[in-house]
Formats: C-alpha cells, sequence, structure tokens
C-alpha cells in the first residue's frame, strides 16, 4: 500500500497541505453568507459530519495500520449517547463531549480482545463488535429498540447552528490528526504499521499505542455520530450503527489516499457530493458502485487520489530539473 | 429437557457441524496457500445459494444435483477471478492489506448484485425432503439435514484425498508449510494459487447451495456464516483442516445449546461472543499462536 | 568481570519441534561474545528469546541481576537489552532519521529535545548521516543493516544483540563495521554477536560460544574454538564419509 511521503519530505507539501486546510475551513464557514438554500447547507453539513469520522478513522486505520471494518459501533454509540443525554436536559456542548467520551470508552474495551489479532482477523472482529452492537440496540427496549429513539425538541430548527456545530468538530477532528501524526505516538503508530514487531524491538510498546489511537479516533467519530443526530433528531439502530456507515467510513480514507493529512478529507468531500447524487438517482446501485470502485482502488492507485496527486507532482518536478530524479 | 431432547440437540448440532466444516474449509485452502482471507468468501455462498435456488426453480432440478453441478461452475469462477484480480495484487507470506480491501470490494460487489438481480425478499428452497424426516429410536432427524451432512462430508472427504494423492495437493501442502521451499522443489506456485482459489471458491459454493436447502435466504446472508467461518477457524487452527471439524462442532453446539438459555433475537450475537470469549480466555491459543508469528504488512 | 547476561537452561518448543534444548551460558560485562552454529542451530531463535521477540519455553534470562524472562521486547529495550534483525526491516515509509528517531525517543536514552540532532550523530557514527532525509525502503542492502545497527544503537542498550550484522557485506564494509562494534564495547556496551562469516568474528570476539541443533555444543576462546574438532564436525560434517 502506498501511505505517501514522509512528514520530512517536501516542504511544498507539508505547506500546501496546511494552506489547504485553512483555505478551506474558511470557504465553509462563509459558505452560509452566499444563502446558498437549505439544501446545499444540509449537503455540507453531512460532508463534515463524514470528514470527522473518516480522520478519525484515518488515525487507527491509516497511521496505525490498524484496519477496522466496524467504525459504526462509535458512531452509533455518539449518537445514542448524545441523544440520552439531550433529552437528559444536557447541553449541546457537554452532550458531544459526552459522546466522544462514551465512545472512547467503548473502544478501550473492543480493544482489549480483538488487539490480539492482526490484519484481516482484527478486520472481521471489528465487523462482529459492530453487528453484535446493533443486533443488542435493536432488542433493547429501554432506548426504543428496532423502533428508534426520538429528540425532544425545544424550540425551532437551527440549521446553521448545526451547520457550524459540525464545522467546528471537522476542524477539531483535522487538528487532532495532524497533532498526533506531528507527535511521539505518530511516529510509533507509523511504525507499528510499517513493522509492529520491529517497532517493538525498538522500544515501542504497540498495545498501548494502538489503544490510543483506537480512542482518539472513536471519540472523534463519536463526535460526528452526536453531531449528526443533533440534527436527526431522530435515530434507530440501522441507520446508525449499520454496516454500510462503517464501509463508508472506510471508504472514504481509502479513496483520498489513507494514511495522509488531507486524504480523508478529500475521501469525505467526494464521497459526501457522490453519495447524495447517487441515492437521489441511483439508490440501488450505491454500494454495488462503491465495491467496485475499492477494487480499481486496490488494483490501479492504491494510494487513492493524494497517490495521484503525488505521482503527478513528482511527474512535473522531473521533467522540470530536466528528467533526472536523485 | 429430556435426555431424548438433549440427544435430539446434539445430534442436530452435529449434522450442522458437518455443513459448517464444508462452509469453512474454502477459506482455510486459500488462506493456507495464498494467505488471502477471503472476505468475498460470503458473497459466493451467497450466489451458491441463488445458484441452486434458480436450477430448482427455473428447471426443477434437484437442489442436491444442483449443489453438485455447482462445484465446478464455482471452480471456473474462482480460477477466473484469480487470473481476473487476484493474480494482480503483490504477493506476500503474510495476509496484505490489499488483498483484504479488494476481496471486501468483491463481496460488496457480489452481495449488491444479489440485491439488484434477486430483490431482498426470503428466499427458501422446499422440496419433498424438506417436511420427511426419519427416525433413529427416540432421534428424530429431518431428511434434509441428513443428506446435507452426506453431502458435506463426502466434499470434506473428496478434499481430504485430493490433498493426499494428486499432485495438487501435494503442491497445496508443501505451499501451506512453506511457500519459498515449495517453490525451490518446482512447484508453480501461480498454478497451485489459482486452481488453489478455484477450489476455495467451489467450496464457497456449493457450502452456499447446502446451507440454502436448510435456511430462507437473502442476499446478506453469506455475512453472517462469514463471521462463524471465521470463528471455526480461529478456534480450530488458521492453517489446519482437523482444526475446521473442531471448530465446527464447537460452534455448532454452542449455537444448537444456547436456544434453551437466549432469546431468539440475540441470536445472531452468538458466534461473535464466542470469537471474543475464545481470545480473552485462550490468549495463548491458537490464536495466540499465528499473533506472534505472523505479520501484517 | 562480573556476567551482564545469564541464561539457564533455555528451552524452546515449537509445536512438536524443538528449536533450543537447555541453553546455558554466560556473557561478561564488556565483552563481545560471539555466537556461531550451522544454518537451524537455533541462534537467531535465541537471540529473539534474550531480546524479548520470542517467549522461551522453559528456562531464565538474568541481566545485570535481574530476571528478564518473560519480556516482552519493548520493556526489554527499557531494561537495557536490544536487538538487530538478520534480515534488516526497515520502516519504509519513513525517513532514515525518523527511523532512528523512534529508537531515540522510545528506547532507553535520556530524555532530549534535540531529537534531530542526536539521530543525525548517530547516523554519522555509522557511515550513513548523507542518506538522513532518505526514505527507508529505498536503501541498499549495505545501508539498510547499518541502519539496524544506526537504530539499535539509538536505543543505547547496555547489551547490544547483533544479528549477522555483516553478511552480504564487501570486506571494507566489513571491517568497518567490525571497528564500529569495538567502538561500542569500549565506550561501555556488551556485545552478543551472531555471525557467519567466521573470520570477522574470530577477530573481534573475545569468547566463541558454538551451537549445533538447537544446542550448546561448546565454548572458549576463539583459537580454541577452531581447533575444535566437534565444531568442526558441526561445520563439515562427519569426516568418515571422505
Amino acid at each position: 500500500m502506498n501511505y505517501g511521503e514522509t512528514s520530512s519530505g517536501p516542504f511544498i507539501r507539508r505547506f500546501s497541505s496546511q494552506a489547504g486546510f485553512l483555505l478551506l475551513l474558511f470557504l465553509v464557514a462563509a459558505l452560509p453568507l452566499a444563502h446558498p438554500g437549505p439544501n446545499v447547507v444540509r449537503l455540507v453539513f453531512i460532508t463534515l459530519v463524514w470528514i470527522a469520522a473518516s480522520v478519525g478513522w484515518n488515525i487507527l486505520g491509516g497511521f496505525a495500520g490498524q484496519v477496522s471494518f466496524g467504525f459504526a459501533v462509535f458512531f452509533g454509540v455518539g449518537a445514542y449517547a448524545t441523544a440520552i443525554s439531550l433529552n437528559a436536559g444536557l447541553g449541546r456542548a457537554s452532550s458531544l463531549l459526552l459522546a466522544a467520551c462514551v465512545a472512547a470508552a467503548a473502544s478501550v474495551l473492543i480493544s482489549l480482545p480483538t488487539f490480539r489479532l492482526r490484519g484481516p482477523y482484527f478486520a472481521i472482529a471489528t465487523i462482529g463488535v459492530s453487528e453484535a452492537t446493533r443486533v443488542v440496540m435493536t432488542n433493547l427496549q429501554f432506548t426504543g429498540g428496532a423502533s428508534g429513539y426520538r429528540i425532544t425538541e425545544h424550540g425551532a430548527f437551527n440549521q446553521l447552528l448545526h451547520y457550524y456545530v459540525a464545522l467546528a468538530v471537522a476542524a477539531i477532528a483535522v487538528a487532532v490528526s495532524i497533532l498526533v501524526r506531528r507527535s511521539k505516538l505518530g511516529l510509533a503508530l507509523i511504525a507499528i504499521r510499517e513493522d509492529e514487531d520491529a517497532a517493538s524491538d525498538l522500544g515501542v510498546n504497540p498495545f498501548r499505542s494502538k489503544l490510543l489511537a483506537h480512542a482518539i479516533a472513536a471519540a472523534l467519530t463519536g463526535a460526528a455520530g452526536g453531531v449528526y443526530t443533533g440534527y436527526a433528531a431522530f435515530i434507530y439502530p440501522q441507520g446508525v450503527f449499520g454496516f454500510d456507515i462503517s464501509v463508508a467510513i472506510l471508504l472514504m480514507p481509502i479513496i483520498g489516499g489513507v494514511g495522509t493529512l488531507l486524504g480523508p478529507v478529500i475521501g469525505a468531500l467526494v464521497y459526501g457530493f457522490v453519495h447524495e447524487e447517487l441515492m437521489a438517482s441511483f439508490p440501488q446501485f450505491h454500494l454495488l458502485l462503491y465495491g467496485a470502485l475499492l477494487i480499481l482502488i486496490i488494483l490501479f492507485e492504491p494510494g487513492g487520489v493524494m497517490g495521484m496527486f503525488d505521482k503527478a507532482v513528482r511527474f512535473v518536478r522531473a521533467r522540470s530539473s530536466g528528467g533526472s530524479h536523485p | 429437557m429430556s435426555a431424548a431432547d438433549v440427544a435430539n440437540l446434539f445430534v442436530s448440532a452435529l449434522l450442522l457441524a458437518g455443513v459448517y466444516a464444508a462452509m469453512s474449509v474454502g477459506m482455510t485452502i486459500i488462506y493456507g496457500v495464498m494467505k488471502i482471507v477471503n472476505l468475498a468468501h460470503a458473497g459466493f455462498l451467497m450466489l451458491g445459494a441463488y445458484f441452486v435456488f434458480e436450477l430448482y426453480t427455473r428447471f426443477s432440478i434437484d437442489p442436491l444435483l444442483g449443489v453438485l453441478l455447482g462445484f465446478p461452475v464455482f471452480f471456473l469462477i474462482g480460477m477466473g477471478i484469480h487470473w481476473l484480480m487476484i493474480r494482480r495484487i503483490p504477493r506476500s507470506d503474510q495476509p496484505t492489506l490489499a488483498s483484504l480491501l479488494l476481496l471486501f470490494g468483491l463481496w460488496l460487489v457480489l452481495q449488491n448484485l444479489g440485491y439488484l438481480i434477486w430483490g431482498s425478499s426470503d428466499r427458501a428452497i422446499l422440496t419433498p425432503r424438506t417436511l420427511s424426516t426419519f427416525q433413529f429410536g427416540p432421534i428424530v432427524v429431518p431428511a434434509v439435514r441428513l443428506v446435507v451432512f452426506g453431502v458435506a462430508v463426502a466434499s470434506l472427504a473428496a478434499l481430504e484425498f485430493v490433498l493426499r494423492r494428486t499432485w495438487f495437493g501435494r503442491a497445496v501442502r508443501a505451499l501451506m508449510q512453506n511457500s519459498d521451499a515449495g517453490r525451490l522443489a518446482g512447484v508453480n506456485v501461480e498454478r497451485t494459487a489459482r486452481v488453489a482459489f478455484g477450489v476455495g471458491i467451489a467450496f464457497a459454493g456449493t457450502a452456499g447451495g447446502l446451507l440454502a436447502m436448510l435456511y430462507p435466504f437473502t442476499p446478506d446472508f453469506g455475512g453472517s456464516f462469514l463471521l462463524r467461518a471465521f470463528v471455526i477457524i480461529v478456534l480450530g487452527g488458521l492453517e489446519s483442516f482437523a482444526g475446521v471439524a473442531i471448530g465446527a462442532v464447537i460452534l455448532a453446539l454452542v449455537e444448537t445449546f444456547s436456544i434453551l438459555a437466549i432469546p431468539a433475537g440475540y441470536q445472531p450475537a452468538i458466534a461473535f461472543s464466542l470469537l471474543v470469549l475464545a481470545l480473552v480466555v485462550l490468549p495463548e491459543g491458537i490464536a495466540g499462536l499465528w499473533n506472534r508469528r505472523q505479520r501484517w504488512t | 568481570m562480573a556476567p551482564i547476561l545469564k541464561l539457564d537452561r533455555l528451552t524452546k518448543n515449537f509445536a512438536g519441534l524443538t528449536a533450543l534444548k537447555d541453553v546455558s551460558f554466560q556473557v561478561e560485562e564488556r565483552g563481545i561474545f560471539g555466537l556461531i552454529g550451522p544454518n537451524g542451530a537455533g541462534k537467531t531463535t535465541l537471540l529473539s528469546i534474550i531480546a524479548g521477540s520470542l517467549q522461551p519455553t522453559s528456562g531464565t534470562i538474568t541481566f545485570q541481576g535481574r530476571n528478564i524472562t518473560g519480556m516482552r521486547s519493548f520493556q526489554a529495550v527499557r531494561a537495557g537489552v536490544a536487538r538487530t534483525h538478520q534480515v534488516p526491516k526497515p520502516f519504509g515509509s519513513l525517513s532514515v532519521l525518523e527511523n532512528v528517531e523512534i529508537a531515540l525517543r522510545f528506547g532507553r536514552s535520556v530524555r532530549s529535545a534535540a531529537h534531530t540532532h542526536d539521530a543525525k550523530q548517530i547516523l554519522d557514527r555509522v557511515g550513513i548521516a548523507r542518506l538522513y532525509l532518505q526514505r527507508a525502503a529505498s536503501l541498499s542492502v549495505g545501508d539498510l543493516k547499518r541502519l539496524e545497527l544506526a537504530r539499535v544503537l539509538a536505543a543505547r542498550p547496555s547489551l547490544l544483540l547483533c544479528d549477522e550484522v555483516c553478511s552480504g557485506l564487501t570486506e571494507e564494509e566489513t571491517a568497518s563495521i567490525l571497528a564500529l562494534l569495538c567502538d561500542i564495547r569500549r565506550a561501555g556496551t556488551s556485545i552478543l554477536y551472531v555471525e557467519h562469516n567466521l573470520r570477522a568474528i574470530m577477530s573481534v570476539c573475545d569468547h566463541i560460544i558454538v551451537m549445533n541443533y538447537g544446542q550448546k555444543l561448546a565454548e572458549g576462546l576463539p583459537q580454541a574454538m577452531q581447533n575444535d574438532p566437534s565444531v568442526i564436525e558441526a561445520y563439515i560434517g562427519k569426516t568418515a564419509s571422505i
């Protein structure tokens, strides 16, 4: 798999990453001023939620290489935690914080047995966890079971409020991702991804590092679930714990470039916009197309969009420096 | 709960174990030879089910015959998929992220093709066999379960024969031990891999057909069986065929007897709970042994 | 000199195969001890067990008076034992500098803010400082071996376990690596060195341990081991058939 260049790589790339984020942040924040209409705002809102979840997943799946196929469990746990606490009278920010904490706690519980497995076996175990949770929630009468759970609304629906909350959470997610990548933990995670045993042989405690990464990733995804819940005001197990949610969260960083900083964001943008179009025109096709897309990406460009970008940059640089490359 | 009831449940579990073993052995072959975890296995279970279903409903072909016909059909499909996709991804001695995602993508494609073609309503295969039973003293056995078990065991026996007596079997065993040594000893790795993949898919297809004779199905029925196959393989040892049999028996017993204790709605979570229990209670068990030896690329 | 490492009846079974059987010996402090034996003798397995990458079936490992049997490798590193790998295992996506930084920040090093500087110094010592920004995956075999050594040095072990650091290198490269090992010993680190290149081992080691079929065959001074009939037989096989 192509995980992109090192952080001590070309300055131009790091600069363009950060400039890119700030530009994006500014554009998204300013969007409502152009009065684009509630549908566009909703579309961007959903994309922001996906960005938060996808960036979160990438911390565990991209940096550390532990590919989870069951991140819906954190999205769902965050969703229900937020819903319950909002109904209990907790403020919006506190509910989201609680959602993140509950999701992180859940991740610790899940890490204990599943990190004994590696690679595909870990992946399959995570599917099991997520599905088992969905089944339990579908049967749990306390939270409404399969019929779902409703948030009692106080006051009118303020779309812009949710929009900016989503923007804040997505921005926090990206910031956390950058901080982790540049930190000692980030270095450890990449070492673990490349060769877990060699990392251990140099003093890295793999379980502890993976546990931390998992918790951070879960917290961000849980917050994303909470943000979604605040907007939707009604959630049900299949909608927030569904396997298709896990697939989406996993697909986005891969489309954009797994393991990179910008990749999950690009992937979320692509997915967010394409998904809405697909759901409108071809509701039956979307998972089929994602499966085909995944196959094509793996066979032809495992580095995703960022991989293609890197290739293009290297091509341009090689040509402009007269063809020779160090 | 009388002794006869317990005996019946026990027999029922054993019969189920046979099918479960046939269902899991396909994944074991592919993993053993190519170190690839075939996530698309679920998709082929599903296709196997619908294959037998279509043959039965359209051409009135007996499901058993359909299952047998399925073997060569899925074998060819498996070899085709290997040629088309699998051989293009980098090979390794350990499972790779690329193979994982590729096969997952294939699973998505297969499952959703299934929805497109057959829709999401339950289908079932009902033959006169479905309702008749055999009686052995206090034990009552539905005919279909006995027959399905018979076919499953026969296919496993055939596999065992192939592994011991043919060039393919020898090559497979060599590659499962050590792929470099196998290559040096003259084993044609790519050809063996293609045939092994074909065999693995063939078993998935036929097992799907057998399962379809026992349960109603929709395009996503492969998923829960995939999880079960995984549990079986982890319980019994990743690369051992005997282990598959052991794991299948354990899972079948737990599932069958758990009906007594747990409400039906929670049933799907059984396989998963068993897996977690095995991982927590047997940390140095089979999964732990694998954990130490293997690496994730 | 007190022994820094003491192995007592180390045994390792792998599902029916006995890789190591009752291996016992000591490594003196500030010594360079060589471990030789034909392929399959169990040398790498032994190193892996001492380093904590594998767990023994039975037996004990005592390091600086502490029982470190059962420690995982990252714990062993914290205690002061670190190893190189026979086949280099670089972190391919990361730069050479970052590879060393990991060992610096997670190993036993003194907490310092000057990671980059310290890492460059270590790379310089090993001779690959000019490659510090290159992606590790793009290095040649010889440079990868040096990177292995650089990484393990960055973890600042008291006992260094070297696994064939010279195999595949030219005469010149071998000589410089051996000189480096002597430097390391002079600076206070003890070394247990597994090597196939017999000339290299004999020239640099104080003491040789010979293994075959998972057991310790003999040990003693290099000269003595070179002439020991059982050692010669282990390498060449029984001479009766000639």
